[in-house]
């Protein structure tokens, strides 16, 4: 019995400092609410926000070559974490940047002047004649970014909740806070937070079943635990399917896909490119670590399962985007077949799998951020043209942002000289290599079908006619620029010259046990 | 690995008693159609749960679980059901067609692959009990406050900001502000008797052998009628009663005739 002795956990602050930064900042930007005066508050907050993610991306550049687990086990700092926080906070200030867009739309910014106005009512009307704006995004999104970033880090998978929890609830409330098509917004802010729920209920019971089995909720643990007990029981698969199936909700994959469509077309266009690229990051990030390090033991039980689903979520995202009509929604559907592209890479279970996922998913999130940052420029009389009627001519009309749609479409379709082409040859190369040979059949003939419904977007901005009610591309200030010329700059280089960040992955494609 | 212990008659009652109640007030939450009773289904489930984390050695929990689940955040959410409306139930419409028969056949296909993995997954599985692990610091509670507070220091941590997510949240899409100073007593009473405002009661509508209804108006002195005695919403729709002179004159006629 040691009643009276406690050894407090060991902490290295130092490299878990980008967590603890933006979390500290977050709290501080709760107070700015309360404290600081109404006109002061945007600015505070701006610069607390981007501060603070080029402050935390100071940390991660500088500590590079850390690897270590710390907290007792909780967090651990390899390889692919440090790619993944780089990526997830380079990301996140382009998403900021979109967010603070206040030029674009005549009437604000791109949330609602207050949320809690009910749509359509006068109270509504005179706060956006007074040009109020909703500061309290900000603490919410730094909130979002620090789940993210301990998402990916997380060790055990009582941790692994928390941080998921973290990351979505701001999401559910950010994505409600359109200031136009309010409704819309609000129903899809209802729904994204009901299905997110339900998949946060399938982790918990998977994570309690895999406690069950294994008597600890550390990956590794678990890990040891499969090696320990040669015939795997029910209780294990069981855990581990369920746990997937929470993890799989974030990514987008079919069957869990059904949130997508309706979130991407009513959250604000800002808030769906920083969600659309950050959380897929960050929950493929967590998926590959669950599947790699508690998992791997017996790769050939999860195998089959994520073949089915990757091969539903590659054609069902590509076939069904073929027929959509709004461009938020097809973007939605590419986002479901990109996963399925993706987890060829946790398929392979491989360091090249490992390291063409990282790949993958950099390219994808700097690609989808850009054309979302387009999407928020294209505007008709009632806000953003979303309808892609209305994009008909619109490469003859406004040729360069015509042309900067056009490199976002190609890279999603994965057409060589874009970062789309290495990110796509890189998981499929990864694949074969581990013999999943007729599963990159099925993904090539999948991104043959979803270039048709990328180049149709081309198609129609450069050879049709221009609608009767075209759109306009709005001018927008600086924020938006530096993202989209961010966004088209990192796209077209990757392409070009892939090889810094193929080696940087490359280096990274181990997950420390 | 510790060694295997036999659960004794009386805790193999409770758990089928507590067990078997719990999953009543599941079914019964789910199959309700008023949310009360949903709630209050619910509450039941949570209370055997309560008894069951008891049973099971981890008192700590069951208190929690009373004093948190049962006691604060179910009653909070019957309060705020009897403020939105008790009355107010769900919509049973499908809208998607053959909604609800692929939710049961799937629903029941999913309970059958768990409950029949748990069971062959459990049975054989011995039972640990979580005596010694409650006695390697001292208690149950002691426990439970050196793992937050060292191996799981930063999902504790973490869940502050949950909490504050929340409070946020709740605030920005409830807190109802205001655009225009809001007035003060003082100048909603000066607003009353300025500006031709009527301080005392208004006259109430004219009662008469005829009519009498609220869109009658007063009779004056003068035999004029008066508008403020008429409701504000019919004066705006137009449908105050015109008063007929000639009906005035001849009541009197009638009553004065009457009277010689």
């Amino acid at each position: 019995m040691n009643t009276g002795t406690f050894n407090p956990p060991e902490i290295d602050y130092l490299a878990i400092a980008p967590i603890l930064i933006i979390f500290g900042t977050a709290v501080l930007s709760v107070l700015v609410e309360a404290f600081v005066g109404r006109t002061a508050r945007r600015p505070v907050q701006l610069v607390l926000v981007i501060g603070s993610l080029l402050v935390a991306l100071y940390f991660v550049i500088s500590q590079a070559g850390t690897r270590t687990i710390t907290a007792n086990g909780a967090l651990v700092i390899d390889g692919p974490a440090l790619v993944l926080w780089g990526a997830l906070l380079v990301l996140s200030l382009l998403g900021a940047m979109l967010m603070a867009e206040r030029t674009l739309d005549p009437s604000g910014d791109v949330f609602a002047a207050r949320a809690a106005a009910l749509p359509g009512s006068e109270d509504e009307r005179q706060f956006t004649q007074r040009g109020w704006v909703q500061t309290e995004v900000w603490p919410l999104f730094l909130f979002s970014v620090s789940g993210m970033l301990m998402f990916v880090a997380a060790n055990d998978l009582l941790l692994m909740f928390v941080a998921l929890e973290v990351m979505s609830l701001p999401l559910y409330l950010l994505a409600g806070m359109a200031r136009r098509r309010r409704l819309l917004s609000q129903e899809s802010a209802l729904k994204y937070f009901l299905l997110g729920a339900f998949s946060s209920a399938f982790f918990l019971y998977g994570a309690s079943l895999l406690y069950g089995f294994s008597g600890t909720v550390s990956l590794p643990g678990i890990a040891e635990a499969i090696s320990a007990k040669p015939s795997q029981g029910p209780l294990l698969i069981l855990g581990m399917a369920l746990l997937v199936v929470g993890l799989l909700f974030k990514v987008g994959a079919v069957p869990f896909h059904q949130w997508t469509p309706d979130v991407y077309q009513g959250a604000p266009s800002a808030v769906t490119g920083f969600m659309a690229a950050t959380v897929k990051i960050a929950a493929f990030g967590a998926l590959l670590r669950v599947m790699y390090v508690a998992f791997g033991g017996i790769r050939w039980d999860w195998e089959p399962m994520l073949w089915v689903i990757a091969i539903l979520t590659m054609f069902v995202g590509s076939i069904v985007a073929l027929v959509q009509t709004d461009i938020k929604r097809m973007l939605a559907y590419s986002s479901i077949a990109q996963s399925g592209f993706i987890m060829l890479g946790v398929i392979a279970a491989s360091a090249e799998g490992l390291s063409a996922s990282l790949f993958y998913l950099i390219a994808y999130g700097f690609g989808t951020i850009g054309a979302f940052a387009v999407i928020s420029m294209v505007r008709q009389s009632g806000g953003e043209a979303t309808s892609l009627s209305a994009w008909a001519g619109l490469g003859r009309t406004s040729p360069v942002i015509g042309a900067v749609f056009a490199v976002f479409m190609l890279s999603l379709a994965g057409i060589p000289l874009t970062s789309g082409f290495v990110a796509k040859f890189g998981v499929f190369a990864a694949a074969i290599e581990s013999g999943d040979t007729w599963l990159v059949i099925a993904a090539v003939v999948a991104s043959i079908i979803a270039a048709f419904f990328y180049v149709r977007v081309i198609v129609l901005m450069y050879f049709s006619a221009p609608a009767k009610e075209p759109a306009v591309v709005a001018v927008p200030s600086a924020f938006t620029t530096i993202a989209l010329a961010a966004g088209v700059t990192v796209t077209v280089v990757l392409g070009i010259i892939p090889q810094p960040l193929l080696e940087l992955v490359a280096n990274a494609d181990v997950f420390l046990r | 690995m510790n060694e295997v212990i036999e659960p004794n008659l009386g805790e193999t009652l409770v758990f089928w008693i507590c067990g078997g109640l719990a999953v009543v007030g599941a079914l019964g939450m789910v199959i309700s159609r008023k949310a009360v009773h949903s709630a209050l289904w619910i509450a039941l489930t949570m209370i055997n749960l309560a008894i069951l984390y008891v049973a099971n050695s981890a008192p700590f929990l069951g208190m929690v679980q009373v004093v948190v689940y049962t006691g604060a955040v179910m009653m909070l959410f019957l309060f705020v059901l009897m403020v939105v409306g008790v009355d107010s139930s769900d919509s049973l419409i499908e809208t998607i067609k053959g909604q609800r028969v692929a939710a049961l056949l799937l629903g029941v296909g999913l309970t059958i692959m768990l409950v029949a993995g748990l069971g062959a997954g459990l049975s054989g599985a011995g039972t640990i009990g979580l005596d010694a692990a409650n006695a390697a610091d001292g208690g149950n509670v002691q426990g439970l406050a050196r793992l937050m507070f060292s191996d799981y220091i930063i999902a504790f941590q973490a869940t502050g900001a949950l909490l504050i997510t929340a409070a946020v949240g709740a605030m920005v899409l409830t807190h109802r502000e205001y655009w225009q100073p809001r007035k003060s007593q003082r100048e909603l009473s000066q607003d009353r008797f300025t500006d031709g405002g009527h301080p005392g009661n208004k006259p109430s509508p004219g009662v008469y052998a005829r009519h009498n209804a609220v869109d009658t108006p007063a009779l004056l002195p003068d035999g004029s009628t008066s508008a403020i005695s008429i409701p504000a919403p019919l004066r705006a729709r137009d449908d105050a009663r015109a008063i007929d002179v000639n009906d005035i004159t001849n009541v009197r006629r009638l009553t004065e005739g009457e009277s010689e």
